[in-house]
């Protein structure tokens, strides 16, 4: 009904509803980047989509480099600095995206949307030169928090987006969650 | 003053928005304030000044809105930020923009069943047991109700009689009391 052929959805398991392929989620929050990286090692072969909440600098350049870490989200309620080029570069090289949460610009209003947009601008300008892998996400809890792909296209205007830019943020989770295995390695 | 030609006025689009849920009770002028409100605080007061937004009509759970020429993209997005009415979760849902009223009341025509009466409205045949008609089947503790507001999750019903009519409002504590497992799931 709104554009989407599947949805994220945390605690809870992979199934097929009307058409709509559920993908299970996990998101780690406030713990240590060794922890991360323990329930990381759990979370293997599940087909989850492992998301970790962004923290400071040193824990986003670590957990940027994480195997296994497929999206860092939050990020505009993260410090300015905590998100720099060299934690773009190693998204970048380690295939993990950085998730763009368009709840803060739908239900936020004054200086809280203000940050938000803000770090995304900024987000967008290491986005251009590294180019690592964009996600989107409305954090919808009902029907009525989710936004249509032409009304996400509108709102990540608001900060740079084009509709290529969306399209490809909306590819986001299967380019980080695919294992490549099927591909073909040139050795030489 | 007079009203200017036609070649001097001002081009307008007008936008069809559906209202989510389906249900919501909502008055235009209610809608316009949240309206202004999102496009202002999105845009600013200049931007919202040059857009002009305004909300022509609200019909059978679509609201007609207006905007200047060339600013209706900025409105829809502005629009997407919309979320409360009256402390209640809401979502607009811009469907079409056009030139004219006319042709967009053609699409709410083609979009609404003929044959389903929103609340608030008499038009058209209805079904048994919707809003408003006398021949509907609901029960509230073994008296038969007619419901005669019905706003999303909640409904209002009115006992149905020659005399003794008394308007029943449901909440959560009387629906527990009363024990409201007989309630038909029409209701």
């Amino acid at each position: 009904m709104y554009g989407y052929d599947s949805i994220v959805a945390a605690d809870t398991p992979a199934a097929e509803v009307c058409g709509i392929t559920v993908i299970p989620g996990i998101l780690l929050t406030g713990i240590p980047a060794k922890d991360v990286q323990s329930r990381v090692k759990k979370c293997r072969g599940t087909g989850s989509v492992v998301a970790v909440q962004v923290g400071d600098n040193g824990f986003n350049r670590a957990i940027a480099g994480t195997t296994g870490v497929h999206i860092l989200r939050g990020i505009h309620a993260a410090d300015k600095r905590a998100f720099d080029h060299v934690a773009a570069k190693i998204a970048a090289d380690n295939n993990t995206a950085l998730d763009i949460d368009l709840s803060v610009i739908i239900f936020g209003r004054g200086r809280l949307r203000q940050k938000a947009i803000h770090r995304y601008l900024d987000l967008m300008i290491l986005y251009r030169r590294f180019e690592f892998p964009l996600t989107i996400s409305s954090s919808a809890q009902s029907v009525l928090g989710l936004r249509a792909v032409r009304e996400v296209t509108g709102l990540c205007s608001l900060f740079g987006m084009d509709e290529t830019d969306v399209q490809a943020a909306l590819d986001g989770v299967g380019r980080v969650t695919d294992t490549g295995e099927s591909l073909v390695k040139v050795i030489s | 003053m007079s009203i200017r030609p036609p070649t001097l006025r001002e081009k307008r689009r007008y936008l069809l928005a559906r209202i989510d849920p389906a249900g919501t009770l909502v008055e235009p002028k209610d809608l316009y304030y949240v309206v202004y409100e999102a496009v202002v605080s999105l845009f600013g007061d200049v931007a919202a000044a040059a857009m002009q937004p305004s909300v022509i009509a609200v019909e059978k759970g679509y609201a007609l809105l207006r905007c200047r020429r060339g600013a209706e993209r900025e409105f829809a997005i502005a629009l997407s930020t919309l979320s409360a009415y009256r402390d209640c979760t809401v979502a607009i849902r811009v469907l079409a923009v056009s030139g004219t009223i006319e042709s967009l009341r053609e699409r709410i025509a083609a979009l609404v069943p003929q044959d389903v009466a929103l609340p608030g409205q008499d038009t058209g045949p209805v079904q048994e047991g919707t809003p408003g008609t006398g021949a509907c089947g609901y029960r509230f503790d073994s008296l038969p109700v007619d419901a005669v507001v019905w706003n999303g999750h909640k409904v209002d019903v009115i006992e149905k009689g020659f005399k003794n009519t008394r308007r029943l409002f449901l909440t959560t504590e009387d629906l527990e009391i009363i024990h409201a497992t007989t309630i038909p799931d029409g209701l």
